[in-house]
């Protein structure tokens, strides 16, 4: 049997008469790439949020590790280890690269008040690493606004990795970072897959179908298929739900 | 060295030389008016921790800067009435000791910052104002209806609190009192900015929700910065009580949390000497635009407006541009 890190189980939220989530059952197991994918405005990022805790969900349960972490709120299931990076990406703009990463490494350790906490070489060390791992080598010193849209994805995946991670959460992480740019992020995130498994929101299907080992479709607020590449790739209710009816 | 460090060490610097060029020349009003430049900066400074580093817009401030009055004025009073203070059924005597009122100020301001900050913490944006500036005028109608302290007229305490070993009386040392506590309030507030806590707390203000992706609530960390800044504000209520060596209900009022935001705003918001450039400013033009005209607050009003529409980090930002990202 596979190793489950996470798993999600009868999850819905509603607004109103609005189904958000809809009885959603998704699963993550070790070392894989699982891709959520959907039409706009089908609740992918809801789902991210809920899983990241920062939107309760009105039922089901949300288990990293065998642990239920569905009553704690987004910075005790960041501190298990749930790292994830945003749809708008979210950075602290006026901080450097640097800066940012030593956030995220100090995260979960005791705040000091009176030392500095760049001067504290052993989260600065980590940071570098991360930040260097992540593809910004040299950009430790450059404000986060000042980098290009790209590069703060990037920068968000280096926070990500600094939580030591059990379990990625990106959602879309190849938005708007150009085709180039897809392409490194694409190696990018193949190569992060073996430091946890990506639970990975993206519209970008060339990503998706040459990362994915496995591909859920979410189609206004409920899972209509879960499957490998191909079968998802086949699967007449996806193409219908997610490419029209003319497909 | 960076540009903002010269004008932070040139400040200081004419912080040292101002009142001794005084003491030469025999100016004791000058030293005076140095002081409360040096104490309103200290409230700033406090205000700095919370608004500059933390975001946190606290219209309320003067709580904690009439707590730190009311601390000394309470505790000198009753030592300079030979009354003890009758607690419950515990008799406390009054003090004139510069260094206990000190401490009580810090540590009632604290609880006082503690128990506003919980309340007010869990709103944000012009709700947080509001209660800020709610509790702060609590104290203050609570204060103008307190008989057994002055009430509305205030209460005068007769000679300044002593230090051991110096003689507060005199201006100058006074003034060196007041100094060093300021330089120490900045080296913390340094320190503090630097920090491990400092960089979640600049986090916190720029982006809470990616503070908390990553594993630090927001609320503890903005909670202890209230304290501290309450604290600092308080340090200088106790101050400024004795400089006058009266305190009154003003102490609380919402003008004197305007007066302590303006000394931050005109600085330069979360610049380490922003609250002591805006004070000395603040000091300097209600002194000589206050002997030109009467209407002087019209024309700070005036200033004020500039320096919000264009030069948005206060004078220091102005001065030494974009804050560097430090280290």
């Amino acid at each position: 049997m596979t190793d489950t890190v996470l798993s999600v189980t009868n999850l819905s939220k509603f607004f109103g008469a609005l189904k958000a989530s809809d009885n959603v059952n998704i699963d993550l197991h070790a070392g894989e790439i699982h891709a959520l994918i959907g039409p706009n405005g089908a609740g992918k990022s809801t789902l991210i949020k809920q899983i990241a805790g920062g939107m309760r969900p009105d039922k089901g349960e949300v288990i990293l590790n065998g642990q239920d972490i569905s009553a704690l709120d987004t910075a005790a299931r960041a501190r298990l280890g749930l790292a994830r990076s945003f749809q708008v990406s979210s950075v602290a703009a006026e901080f450097t690269v640097l800066q940012n990463v030593v956030l995220a490494v100090q995260g979960h350790q005791n705040l000091g008040m009176w030392r500095a906490a760049l001067r504290k070489t052993a989260f600065s060390d980590q940071a570098l690493g991360f930040i260097a791992r992540a593809g910004l080598a040299g950009r430790e010193a450059i404000r986060a606004s000042d980098l290009s849209h790209g590069e703060r994805r990037r920068l968000e995946l280096a926070m990500a990795l600094a939580l030591r991670p059990k379990v990625f959460l990106l959602d879309e992480p190849m938005a708007g970072v150009g085709l180039e740019g897809s392409a490194d992020m694409t190696a990018l995130l193949d190569d992060l897959r073996h430091e946890a498994p990506i639970l990975l929101v993206e519209h970008d299907m060339d990503a998706v179908f040459s990362l994915a080992d496995r591909i859920s479709v979410l189609v206004y607020g409920r899972i209509i298929a879960t499957g490998a590449v191909d079968d998802i790739r086949n699967d007449l209710e996806v193409q219908r739900a997610y490419l029209g009816d003319d497909a | 060295m960076q540009r903002e460090t010269w004008i932070n060490l040139a400040i200081l610097l004419g912080l040292i030389l101002v009142p001794l060029w005084a003491v030469v020349m025999d100016e004791p009003f000058t030293i005076t008016l140095t002081t409360k430049v040096v104490i309103l900066a200290l409230a700033g400074v406090g205000l700095n921790i919370a608004l500059g580093y933390g975001g946190l817009v606290s219209f309320g401030h003067a709580a904690f800067f009439g707590v730190g009055g009311y601390a000394m004025g309470v505790l000198a009073s009753h030592a300079q009435s030979y009354t003890p203070m009758q607690i419950g059924a515990l008799e406390v005597e009054g003090t004139k000791s510069m260094l206990i009122i000190w401490a009580v100020a810090i540590v009632f301001s604290g609880i006082t910052a503690l128990f506003i900050g919980a309340l007010s913490l869990r709103t944000s944006g012009v709700y947080f104002i509001m209660i800020t500036l709610a509790f702060g005028q609590m104290l203050y109608y609570f204060a103008i209806s307190w008989p057994a302290y002055g009430g509305e007229d205030g209460l005068s305490i007769y000679v300044r609190n002593g230090f051991p070993g110096l003689n507060t009386l005199d201006p100058i040392q006074f003034y060196c009192i007041c100094f060093v506590l300021l330089c120490a309030a900045l080296l913390v507030s340094a320190r503090l900015s630097s920090s491990s806590f400092g960089l979640a707390l600049h986090g916190a203000r720029q982006n809470a929700e990616r503070l908390e992706a990553v594993g630090v609530r927001p609320f503890k960390l903005r909670l202890t910065a209230f304290v501290i800044s309450g604290m600092i504000t308080g340090l200088a209520g106790a101050l400024f009580a004795d400089l006058n060596r009266f305190v009154s209900p003003t102490m609380f009022s919402w003008h004197t949390s305007g007066e302590i935001m303006i000394f931050v705003i005109l600085g330069g918001v979360g610049r380490l000497f922003g609250p002591v450039v805006g004070a000395a400013l603040f000091i300097l033009l209600e002194h000589w635009l206050g002997g030109i005209s009467d209407f002087w607050q019209f024309y700070l009003g005036l200033i004020l407006l500039a320096v919000v529409l264009f030069a948005r980090g206060g004078v220091i930002g102005t001065l030494a541009g974009r804050e560097v990202a430090h280290d």
